[in-house]
């Protein structure tokens, strides 16, 4: 009788185990990579050409839901990680069901990664250099660091961070917010045309830029800003609607 | 038969060309038909005059009489020649000759020059007309892409179109209303913002006022529907400033402005 339950508790300690190992999937033949989450979400870079979502060790499935799957809007949790893997075509569709808890996805460096947070998710990016869309719909924050571009992001009432390496030159960039604040740092060699507005916000920067005002006429939108640095370049567009705006040199 | 008369055939009855069996239908009709016996002897006296007509050949003392005359005004001939060589108007005549050719070279350089300018220009247009319609192969394409910095690129190419065209606009349009990017969007709206004399551009940004649930894309909107005193903006406003999740700052902004449009 003992052994049995023995047996048991080890078996039931493993399914659990496996509950909560990592997920894995190959990207061969993926050429974007769509995360949509409500809450934090943490995307890293790893060395293979594979996708990796770590659960994070206090994931714990209530004792009811033993047996039980996780559904929600986004399809079912066909990972074991609360999340929903789905291939469409050359896309890969990451949909994370869990409503709280945030989660840490590892990719390759060069991957083109489109992330949506649509409730209170802070979205987090760092090193990568394929092309990065991000968009936190409601209340989160959208940090991007180290990468290369181009960049499309957009956030509501979040602050848009984004910290470049070396810029790349061949598609825009483009950074809006509503209610946030617009924070970007590029190196202080970079060439790019550069377009800056805000409606009620205050424009800072440390670039050699100033306001081009047409006969002393204020243009449409609030204050607007277009100037080239560096000789010109790649175009970037960044827009708060009520926050201020920081374009700093790195 | 009998009523048939055979005045057609006779010429070749006359010449024997007729076959045995028509030959033998019209010997049959002439002995019943006097009207076409009279024509066939009438025919045969024709035919018979034609043959005894001899060719006339002119008499020797005529012929005399041409070359006489010939050689006659051959030498009244040589004289008016002779007459136009005088030494005089011929260096006269010389340099006018000279002066109109290079006249004539002139213009007709000037001519060439004119038609290659014309067709050189043409030829201009037509590039022009060729790169134009290229770059909206290359805007149109770029919109529909998967990458929305790409679909960025291509609402952007706007900037080098002075006059786009219906297609253009309705691009343009579709990536306003539909594109599921807000930076798409966006740009999309500052692109089309430019164009906003023609009643399609301002019928877009009505439409997209109503659908629009981005604020900073909605208070834009507001701020060019009102600039240009669109007055069919006044009821999608309205509506905006009565639903619940429309921004508060968007809706101070509508109060600020709606009385100037209404």
């Amino acid at each position: 009788m003992r052994k049995i339950t023995f047996i048991l508790i080890a078996l039931f300690v493993g399914t659990v185990a496996k509950g909560q190992s990592d997920f894995k999937k190959s990207l061969s033949g993926i050429e974007w990579v769509k995360i949509e989450s409500k809450t934090d979400i943490t995307v890293k870079t790893h060395s293979s050409n594979e996708l990796l979502i770590k659960s994070g060790p206090e994931i714990k499935t209530p004792d009811r839901a033993k047996g039980l799957k996780l559904v929600g809007a986004g399809g079912t949790d066909n990972t074991n990680v609360g999340f929903s893997v789905v291939q469409d075509g050359n896309t890969l569709i990451v949909y994370n069901l869990r409503k709280n808890k945030g989660a840490e996805i590892y990719l390759p460096k060069s991957q083109n990664i489109a992330i949506k947070s649509t409730w209170n998710g802070d979205i987090e990016v760092d090193g990568f250099s394929g092309e990065i869309e991000a968009d936190a719909q409601l209340n989160g924050s959208v940090k991007i660091t180290d990468v290369n571009g181009p960049v499309t992001a957009n956030s509501l009432n979040g602050s848009l961070e984004v910290v470049f390496g070396t810029v790349t030159q061949d598609s825009p960039i483009s950074l809006y917010s509503t209610n946030g604040a617009v924070d970007v740092s590029l190196p202080s060699n970079t060439p790019a045309n550069l377009s800056l507005s805000t409606l009620n916000g205050n424009v800072y920067t440390d670039f050699d830029v100033k306001a081009e005002d047409r006969d002393g006429l204020k243009s449409l939108l609030g204050r607007n800003v277009k100037a080239t640095i560096n000789g010109g370049g790649v175009k970037i567009s960044m827009k708060s609607t009520n926050g201020n705006m920081y374009l700093r040199k790195k | 038969m009998e009523n048939k008369h055979v005045l057609d055939q006779i010429p070749d009855y006359l010449d024997g060309t007729l076959d045995n069996e028509t030959m033998k239908a019209v010997e049959d009709h002439l002995t019943n038909c006097m009207e076409c016996q009279k024509e066939l002897e009438e025919m045969r006296v024709l035919f018979k005059a034609f043959e005894e007509e001899k060719t006339t050949v002119p008499s020797d003392r005529l012929k005399a009489q041409f070359e006489e005359v010939l050689e006659q005004e051959k030498s009244l001939q040589g004289n008016v020649v002779h007459m136009t060589q005088d030494k005089k108007s011929s260096w006269a005549n010389n340099i006018l000759k000279v002066a109109a050719s290079i006249a004539l070279l002139v213009a007709s350089f000037q001519m060439g020059s004119v038609f290659q300018q014309k067709k050189v220009d043409k030829e201009i247009a037509l590039l022009k007309d060729e790169t134009d319609h290229m770059k909206q192969t290359a805007m149109l394409s770029l919109m529909e892409n998967q990458s929305a910095s790409k679909r960025i690129q291509g609402v952007s190419y706007i900037e080098e179109f002075e006059n786009p065209d219906e297609a253009i606009i309705q691009a343009l349009a579709n990536r306003l209303l539909n594109d599921e990017n807000d930076n798409v969007r966006l740009t999309a709206f500052e692109a089309l913002s430019k164009f906003t004399s023609s009643e399609k551009v301002k019928n877009v940004l009505i439409e997209a006022l109503e659908k629009e649930k981005n604020p900073s894309i909605q208070v834009a909107i507001i701020q060019t529907l009102v600039q240009i005193q669109e007055k069919k903006a006044a009821e999608p406003m309205k509506r905006l400033l009565e639903q619940e999740d429309t921004q508060p700052f968007i809706k101070e902004q509508i109060k600020a402005v709606l009385p100037s449009i209404t």
